[in-house]
């Protein structure tokens, strides 16, 4: 994926020029330099629209800071900051000349702007990290007119550090230590408090002028190192709208530096393309009347020995157009069960729909129930089952797709019917690749690189398979460092896997999929699991196809590797048992939970719980914590382990069809505490595209 | 074979285009045929060359009228968008009209009832009848299925009034039509949209009907019977 981003932007600029651009009329939401919405380095109260997932790269003098925000409701948003200081030897030299930060924040909006009430947000910046930059704040924006928009607010921390006013609710104690990375409750809304204000000018539709007086004294980097000069607590400058999703600032800070922002503003709920792209289906072919030809109807064609091998063959024709493969096919002279691949349609029910139309085209006239079976993993994921009437009947009623829906029955996928006809050619299957690679470890930084990878299909679930993966250029940490961590280096080794192991090999498992039982799913991997760890693991699941809860557990052992990319074991001399109970839930409206207790690779013990946010289209914006019972001390920066992660469908952003995406976790810190095994093909993700928790808010593109 | 003699006659008439000019380019034919839902990307991508989009040589009604198909053209103004499209599918008195890319048009007499392939579709609709659209004074609901950007259907429900606005002759690609123009006025309290038809006997000879929110309004002339 060498040219996401450019292409990326381009596909951009074509729904630009789809929409028209932004509607104006209203003032935008703008962000700030620190990637969150607000003025130039002060907040503001305003959120962004319910969704929005921006990405900001600012410089100010030897400040880099690159932010990924996320609108998770439509008051709640949270952010992801790495921040660069470079110079950071100016006064002291012989100390590392850069200084690098990860920090989180979380805002609410708790009053949304009304006719004579301003917008006010609560906010805390890098409320979990080592405090560099924790502030916390009120800030109130009040729009008059369509033109200009007046903000005003009230900072502790960092944004209380100049012109306070006092210290409202008492003293500001000083962070323990090794109270690193958890959340900083004593500190927050506490010592000197400072107000800080701003304006915000729309020029011309495109043109924005700011300003703004600032609270920050900005002491770390002018007192205590020397990075820049602090003269004014008035910055100021322009603001450049391109398109819906671009936005340039350039700005006056602090009396001595100029400043420059970049914003990418993405809106996961709306396809950059307007909408589903992609070829039309064909029409459904119509059956011949009841009445006027019976004959048609006769189930005799059952008992012809050559009839399975046709029908298969001609359904596999039809359904090659939409890179749908067909596991098995199963037929009585009146119902068919088809069980397929989808390796292209980024919508199972659009996979599923396509499918349907084929079999009205293939099927004799006397097969009226279609069960439609989606395979992944090589087993079933469920079972869709349609009757070919509602089909012929509502192909054109208004409304149809709800009418099909209510028709039709999504269950447990069951077993392969004895009779299934089979392909020859499609077990023992071996299938090779070699494609260049994006891994993103932290924004703005990732390794290009080439993988080869291979896979052997035994039979439906059971696979061979491995990657080697070579790092062409990138900028991750390749140091080679040894960790100082006094756990097992179980990840903070990590820069030696980067350094020693490439190209190495990555994984090479033999995983074994099945069904053990309705609603049961199980995984069994053997091998080389991961870069860093080898051995063996094993999964259940237990997921009802209509069931917002499902239930896991997964235990592993596994030894940890060589750095240098190869088969061997001789470093480490580490082998533990990890394993989780898991729970999943869907709370609808596109949230899932996750909560994960058991027991991680450096040996601790504790939960993990996260969040996603799915979209419909296959956009997924989630977050994480880790808690175990590593003190945060032992755990090294960040205290526990958190950290966001998105995915990105490529489909989204093309329209070409295609189920690929462009996805990765951003980490809080890279310590040993709270890993968990980073083993392929887990159950919950893989097969709950075809439950009807997904089926169903998608179920629209059945008829696409 | 009709739809293989089509194709062979289009290539046929790429080839002739392509003589004569430095680069090879698409013949004009063949660039109006198909391509609907393509031609944003190629509008965005000579935009981006720095040039405007070369206005098609005109194509004459004899060409199109060589391969003995019925040809129903469709213009999206708001796309700069403009194919022919032949029929590739027939139930009873629904037709469904594709471009050679597989953009389709799904009309029952005439009737825009779905899209498919535009991006934002019209996936199905709740659409008067044929009769009903040709009674003055009428009155029906409408109801739109969109599958839109969000990939959701988006559901829009109008009342609609039919009204016979009079006798006009009109030219469909170079020939004159007798037709009655009929405008369907539809309201709902977010906003208002007129649908209009041109109706020959029992045919409706040429129409301007909404697609759907994010593609606006299709104009479509039966240019062949």
């Amino acid at each position: 994926m060498p040219h996401l981003p450019s292409r990326l932007l381009a596909s951009l600029v074509v729904s630009a020029a789809l929409c028209g651009g932004p509607a104006l009329a209203e003032m935008t939401k703008s962000l700030n330099i620190n990637g969150t919405t607000g003025l130039i380095d002060m907040p503001s109260g305003d959120a962004q629209d319910d969704a929005a997932f921006t990405f900001s790269t600012a410089f100010v003098g030897p400040i880099s800071r690159a932010t990924i925000s996320f609108q998770i409701t439509d008051r709640l948003s949270g952010s992801f900051r790495f921040q660069t200081w470079r110079d950071w030897d100016t006064l002291f030299p012989g100390d590392s000349s850069k200084f690098n930060n990860r920090s989180f924040d979380i805002r609410y909006q708790l009053l949304k702007e009304g006719r004579y009430l301003p917008s006010l947000t609560v906010g805390l910046i890098d409320f979990t990290g080592q405090s560099v930059f924790a502030s916390e704040y009120v800030a109130a924006t009040k729009t008059f007119g369509d033109r200009v928009k007046v903000t005003a607010g009230l900072g502790w921390g960092r944004l209380g550090s100049y012109g306070s006013i006092g210290e409202p609710f008492g003293d500001r104690p000083l962070l323990d230590g090794d109270d690193r990375g958890t959340p900083n409750v004593d500190q927050w809304f506490r010592g000197d408090a400072a107000p800080f204000a701003g304006v915000e000018v729309k020029l011309t539709d495109t043109w924005t002028f700011k300003g703004e007086y600032s609270s920050d004294a900005y002491v770390l980097e002018d007192d205590e190192r020397g990075l820049i000069e602090r003269d004014s607590p008035f910055n100021f400058g322009f603001e450049y709208q391109r398109g819906p999703n671009t936005r340039y600032g350039i700005y006056s800070m602090h009396g001595t530096e100029v400043g420059f922002v970049l914003h990418l503003v993405l809106d996961p709920k709306n396809r950059a393309t307007g909408g589903v792209m992609g070829a039309a289906p064909v029409a459904l072919k119509a059956r011949p009347s009841r009445t006027a030809d019976p004959d048609a109807y006769d189930g005799g064609w059952v008992v012809q020995p050559d009839a399975g091998p046709l029908l298969r063959k001609n359904l596999a024709k039809r359904l090659a157009v939409d890179g749908i493969i067909i596991e098995n096919l199963a037929y009585t002279a009146k119902t068919v069960q088809v069980r397929i691949r989808n390796n292209r349609i980024d919508a199972g029910s659009q996979a599923i729909g396509r499918t349907a139309r084929a079999l009205s085209h293939v099927m004799p006239a006397s097969v009226e129930v279609f069960e439609i079976v989606p395979v992944v993993k090589g087993i079933g994921a469920s079972k869709v089952t349609i009757r070919r009437s509602d089909l012929e009947a509502l192909e054109y009623a208004p409304d149809n797709a709800n009418l099909l829906r209510q028709r039709v029955t999504i269950t447990d996928a069951g077993p392969v019917p004895a009779n299934a006809v089979g392909d020859d050619g499609l077990y023992p299957k071996f299938r090779w690749g070699l494609r260049p690679d994006f891994r993103m470890s932290e924004p703005l930084k990732g390794d290009l690189g080439l993988r080869l990878s291979a896979s052997y299909d035994f039979r439906p679930g059971l696979v061979l398979s491995g990657s080697i993966y070579g790092r062409v250029v990138g900028n991750v940490d390749r140091s080679g460092n040894p960790s100082d961590s006094v756990l097992q280096p179980v990840r903070s080794d990590s820069s030696r896997y980067s350094k020693f192991g490439s190209p190495g090999l990555e994984r090479l498992t033999l995983a074994w999929f099945a069904r053990p039982a309705p609603d049961l799913y199980s995984r069994v991997s053997f091998g080389y699991l991961e870069r860093m760890h080898a051995g063996i693991s094993g999964e259940v699941l237990w997921k009802p196809v209509e069931s917002r809860l499902a239930l896991g557990a997964e235990l592993n052992y596994t030894k940890q590797r060589d750095t240098d990319g190869l088969l061997g074991f001789d470093e480490y001399d580490y082998d533990v048992v990890t394993g989780h109970v898991s729970a999943y839930y869907d709370f609808g409206n596109g949230f899932l939970g996750q909560l994960d207790v058991g027991k991680y690779l450096a040996g601790d013990v504790g939960a993990t719980i996260s969040v996603d946010r799915v979209f419909v289209n296959g956009w997924r914006v989630g977050a994480y914590a880790t808690v175990t019972d590593v003190s945060a001390a032992d755990f090294g920066t960040g205290g526990f382990d958190k950290g966001v992660r998105f995915s990105i469908p490529l489909n989204w952003a093309m329209g070409t069809q295609s189920n690929n995406t462009f996805g990765t976790t951003l980490r809080s810190s890279t310590g040993d505490g709270g890993a968990r095994l980073d083993v392929d093909g887990r159950l919950y993700n893989s097969i709950r595209d075809y439950h009807s928790g997904a089926l169903d808010p998608e179920w629209g593109r059945v008829w696409r | 074979m009709m739809r293989i003699r089509l194709a062979v006659g289009l290539m046929a008439l790429v080839a002739l285009a392509a003589c004569g000019s430095d680069r090879p380019k698409a013949s004009p034919l063949g660039q109006i045929i198909g391509n609907v839902a393509k031609s944003t990307i190629g509008k965005v991508g000579s935009r981006r060359a720095g040039t405007a989009a070369a206005a098609p040589a005109p194509v004459t009604r004899a060409d199109l009228e060589k391969f003995n198909l019925p040809i129903l053209r469709a213009t999206i103004k708001a796309r700069g968008a403009d194919a022919f499209l032949t029929v590739s599918d027939t139930k009873g008195n629904v037709v469904t009209w594709a471009t050679t890319d597989a953009t389709t048009f799904t009309l029952r007499d005439g009737i825009l009832i779905q899209t498919r392939g535009l991006g934002p579709d019209l996936m199905s609709a709740q659409a008067p009848s044929l009769a009903a659209l040709l009674t003055d004074g009428g009155t029906h609901q409408r109801i739109y299925f969109f599958l839109g950007e969000d990939d959701q259907t988006t559901r829009r429900t109008y009342d609609c009034t039919v009204s016979v606005v009079g006798k006009e002759t009109i030219e469909v690609f170079a020939r004159a039509h007798a037709v009655t123009r009929i405008s369907e006025e539809c309201v709902r309290p977010q906003g208002k949209i007129t649908n209009d038809y041109w109706v020959e006997g029992p045919l409706i000879r040429k129409s301007r009907q909404l697609a759907s929110g994010g593609t606006g309004f299709i104009d479509f002339e039966r240019v062949v019977d």
